[in-house]
C-alpha cells in the first residue's frame, strides 16, 4: 500500500486504468474495477480520493449492470427490453456514480466525455462534485480531481 | 444525439434511386436528359405556376415547407412548382420522389393487409407531402380495411384537391356509400381549401400518349445516366446534414461511433504520450501505450475504411466522403500515422513531428464533428406548437364535430427541445390528440381534453420530456394495443415513429379529474453550448 491517494477507476475494459497508471500514478494509487459491484467492494476496502468513470459499459454482462432493466423498459421505452439494455449500458457510469454516492463516497468524480453543460449541471445537482473532460488529457483530469 | 441509443437509425435504408434524377447534377448528358424530362413532365402536368415563378426560390421553398407543416392540401403542388434547377427546387423534387415511393408502398401494403403499411406511410410523411391523387387509393384501402373515419378523411382530401373529373365523381359516390350520417361532408369546407400559390392540377391524366412516352423515356435515360455521375454530384457530410434533416438520426449515430471508438479511445488517448515523447521524457511504458493504441488491434487504415463504409451503407449516394474536405484531411492524417508504424522512438524527431501534426489534425476533426452533431435537428415544444396541433385536429372533419366541454393546452414551464424532426413530432402529437377527442366524443359529457408537458430528471442527468394528452374518456387503449401494428388505431402508427426517435408512448391513469393520460416520452435535447443554455434558461 503506497502513501498516495487512491484513484478508483470504474470502466468496462482496461483503457482508463491503463491511461491512469501511465499518466496519473505520480499522485494516485490507481485501482481499477469493472463493475458497480467491484467498485462498491473496493470502496469498502479503502475510501478513494477521486473517481475516474467510464460512461458506456457495453462490454459488461447485462446481469452485472446496475439498473432494473424491466423497470426502465416499462418506464421509458414502452416495454422494449432491448432498448432498455442499451440505455443501461450507455449511461452506466452515471448509475455507478449514484451507487457510490449512496454508499457514502463523496470524492470528486470525473468522466471523459463532452457532456452538454446542462447535463453536467444536472449531474452535479444529483451527485455533488462531478467534472467532465472532453478527452484523455492527464492535466485536465488532474485539475478536475483537484490535484494539479 | 450521437449516443449509441441512436443505433436503430444506422440500419435504416436510405433511398437513392429515382429521386436523384432531380438533383442539380449540373454537368454532361445527364443534366440535359434531366432537364428534358422535367420539362416534359411539367408540360404534361401543367404544374408550372406564374406565382411560383414570381417568388424567389428560397421564399417559395419556405412557403412550400410552411404549407406542408400546416398539412395544407396544396403543399404537394407548391413543392412541385418549385424550379428544380434551383437548389431549393432540386431538394423539393428529390424529397417528393423519395416520399412518393414510400407512400405508394404504404398504400399497397394497406390494400393487401400487409404489415407495416403505416410505417411506410409515416416514412413518406417524414420526407415530403403526398401527391393528392394518392388520396383516392388510400381512401379506398382504408375503406376496405374497415378504417372508415380515415377513409372519410382521405376521400375529402382527394375531393378538395381534385374536385372534378371521373375520379372525383367516383370518390363522391363511394363516400356517400359509407353511410347516411356522412351527408353534407361533400360540401367543401372553407378551412380545407388549398392555399398553395396555384390551383392544384386536377386533370393530370389528360396527357397524350406520345408525349407521355417521350417523358418516360427521358426520365429513364436520366436515371441511367444520373447513377453514373451520382458520386460527382454528392456533397460533404455538413452539406448533407444541412439539406436532409431526415438523415440526422443516422448521421448522429455514425458520427458518435466514429468519435467514441476511433477518435476518443485510439487517437485522443495518446495525446499525453505524444507530449511526453516531445519533451523527451516518455517512459518505456508510455511509448508502449502509444504504440499499442495506434498500431495494436485493427490497423488504423482498416478501422478508418470501416467507418467510411458504414457511412456509405447508411447514407448511400447522397454522400461521398472522399470529397468531404474534413474527411479527406482526416484520412490523410490516418495514412500518415499508419505509415509511421515501427518507426516511433525517442530519437526520431522527424517522426514525432509528423505524428504530432497528424494527431492535431484528427483532434480538429473530432471537434468539427462535435460541432456538427450539436447542430443537428431539434424541435422546440412550446405552447404555440401544441396549440397549432390542436387547432389542426379540430379543423378535421370528425374531431371537429365533437362537442367539447374543455380543451386545454398548458404551456411548458420552459421551452424544451427534442431530437425529433418537426414533421414527425406534429404527426405523432396530432394522432394522440385526435384519438383523445374522438374517444371523448364517444363518451358521455363532460368531455374534456388537456395537453401539457412535464420534464423529469433521470438519475443519469438526462431529462425526459413527457407530453401528456389527458382526457375524460374511460375508453383506454391497452399498452399492448399501442404497440400492435395491426391495431385499428393511429396510435400504432405513432409507436412506429416514436421508436425511431428513442421515444415511447404509454397510457397512464389520469389526474385532476381526467380518466387517463396518453403520454409521449422523449429525451430532452440539451443545449450543446453555454450560450444556448442561457438562452434556453
Amino acid at each position: 500500500m503506497s502513501g498516495r491517494a487512491r484513484l478508483l477507476v470504474v470502466e468496462d475494459g482496461h483503457e482508463y486504468a491503463e491511461f491512469a497508471r501511465l499518466f496519473l500514478s505520480d499522485v494516485f494509487d490507481v485501482h481499477g474495477t469493472r463493475t458497480a459491484a467491484d467498485a462498491l467492494a473496493a470502496v469498502r476496502e479503502a475510501a478513494p480520493a477521486g473517481l475516474l468513470l467510464d460512461l458506456r459499459f457495453d462490454r459488461t454482462r447485462p446481469e452485472d449492470l446496475l439498473g432494473d432493466r424491466d423497470e426502465v423498459a416499462a418506464r421509458l421505452f414502452g416495454g422494449d427490453r432491448d432498448r432498455a439494455l442499451r440505455y443501461l449500458q450507455d449511461q452506466q457510469g452515471t448509475l455507478v456514480l449514484g451507487a457510490l454516492r449512496d454508499a457514502g463516497v463523496g470524492a470528486p468524480a470525473v468522466f471523459v466525455h463532452d457532456f452538454p453543460p446542462r447535463r453536467l449541471h444536472n449531474l452535479r445537482r444529483l451527485y455533488g462534485q462531478v467534472e467532465a473532460v472532453a478527452s484523455f488529457d492527464a492535466e485536465a483530469i488532474r485539475r478536475a480531481l483537484g490535484v494539479s | 444525439m450521437g449516443r449509441a441509443r441512436n443505433e436503430g437509425f444506422a440500419s435504416r435504408e436510405t433511398s437513392a434511386n429515382l429521386e436523384t434524377v432531380y438533383e442539380p447534377v449540373g454537368r454532361g448528358p445527364c443534366r440535359v436528359a434531366t432537364v428534358v424530362a422535367i420539362t416534359l413532365a411539367f408540360a404534361c402536368s401543367g404544374a408550372d405556376s406564374p406565382d411560383a415563378e414570381a417568388l424567389s426560390s428560397a421564399e417559395g421553398w419556405r412557403r412550400a415547407q410552411d404549407l406542408w407543416e400546416r398539412r395544407e392540401i396544396g403543399a404537394w403542388d407548391a413543392w412541385r412548382a418549385l424550379d428544380p434547377a434551383t437548389p431549393e427546387g432540386a431538394e423539393a423534387h428529390r424529397r417528393l420522389a423519395e416520399a412518393d415511393g414510400r407512400y405508394r408502398e404504404g398504400v399497397r401494403r394497406l390494400r393487401e393487409g400487409a404489415p407495416d403499411a403505416r410505417t411506410a406511410l409515416l416514412e413518406g410523411v417524414a420526407v415530403a407531402p403526398m401527391d393528392p391523387r394518392l388520396y383516392l387509393p388510400l381512401a379506398r384501402a382504408c375503406r376496405d380495411r374497415g378504417l372508415e373515419p380515415r377513409a372519410v378523411e382521405y376521400y375529402l382530401k382527394f375531393l378538395a384537391a381534385v374536385p372534378s373529373g371521373p375520379d372525383a365523381e367516383a370518390a363522391r359516390a363511394e363516400l356517400q356509400e359509407l353511410g347516411p350520417e356522412l351527408a353534407g361532408v361533400f360540401d367543401p369546407a372553407p378551412s380545407r381549401a388549398p392555399s398553395a400559390p396555384h390551383e392544384p392540377s386536377g386533370a393530370k391524366g389528360a396527357v397524350s400518349a406520345p408525349i407521355a412516352g417521350l417523358a418516360g423515356a427521358a426520365l429513364l435515360g436520366a436515371v441511367v445516366l444520373g447513377v453514373a455521375v451520382l458520386r460527382r454530384g454528392s456533397g460533404s457530410l455538413d452539406r448533407l446534414a444541412e439539406r436532409s434533416p431526415e438523415l440526422h438520426p443516422a448521421i448522429a449515430y455514425l458520427v458518435g461511433s466514429l468519435r467514441h471508438e476511433l477518435l476518443k479511445h485510439r487517437i485522443g488517448a495518446v495525446g499525453d504520450a505524444l507530449r511526453a515523447l516531445d519533451r523527451g521524457d516518455a517512459s518505456e511504458q508510455q511509448l508502449a501505450f502509444l504504440t499499442s493504441r495506434l498500431f495494436g488491434g485493427e490497423p488504423l487504415r482498416e478501422a478508418w475504411r470501416g467507418y467510411l463504409r458504414a457511412f456509405d451503407r447508411a447514407l448511400g449516394f447522397r454522400l461521398d466522403l472522399r470529397r468531404d474536405p474534413w474527411f479527406r484531411k482526416a484520412g490523410r492524417a490516418i495514412g500518415v500515422i499508419a505509415a509511421l508504424e515501427g518507426r516511433l522512438g525517442r530519437h526520431a524527431p522527424g517522426v514525432q513531428r509528423r505524428l504530432g501534426a497528424a494527431h492535431a489534425r484528427l483532434r480538429d476533426f473530432d471537434r468539427h464533428l462535435a460541432d456538427l452533431v450539436g447542430r443537428l435537428v431539434r424541435t422546440r415544444i412550446d405552447g404555440a406548437l401544441l396549440r397549432g396541433v390542436v387547432e389542426e385536429v379540430r379543423a378535421e372533419y370528425l374531431p371537429g364535430r365533437v362537442e367539447l366541454d374543455e380543451l386545454r393546452v398548458d404551456d411548458p414551464d420552459e421551452p424544451v427541445e427534442v431530437e425529433v424532426f418537426r414533421v414527425d413530432l406534429v404527426l405523432i402529437v396530432k394522432n394522440v390528440v385526435r384519438n383523445a377527442i374522438l374517444a371523448v366524443g364517444r363518451a358521455a359529457p363532460p368531455r374534456r381534453v388537456a395537453v401539457d408537458v412535464v420534464v423529469d430528471l433521470e438519475p443519469t442527468g438526462e431529462e425526459v420530456v413527457r407530453l401528456r394528452v389527458r382526457d375524460s374518456s374511460e375508453e383506454a387503449p391497452s399498452v399492448e394495443s399501442l404497440h400492435d401494428r395491426r391495431a385499428d388505431r393511429g396510435l400504432a402508427l405513432v409507436t412506429a415513429a416514436l421508436s425511431r426517435y428513442d421515444g415511447s408512448i404509454d397510457v397512464e391513469p389520469g389526474t385532476d379529474g381526467y380518466a387517463k393520460a396518453v403520454t409521449l416520452r422523449f429525451f430532452r435535447a440539451l443545449p450543446a453550448w453555454e450560450s444556448d443554455e442561457r438562452q434556453a434558461a
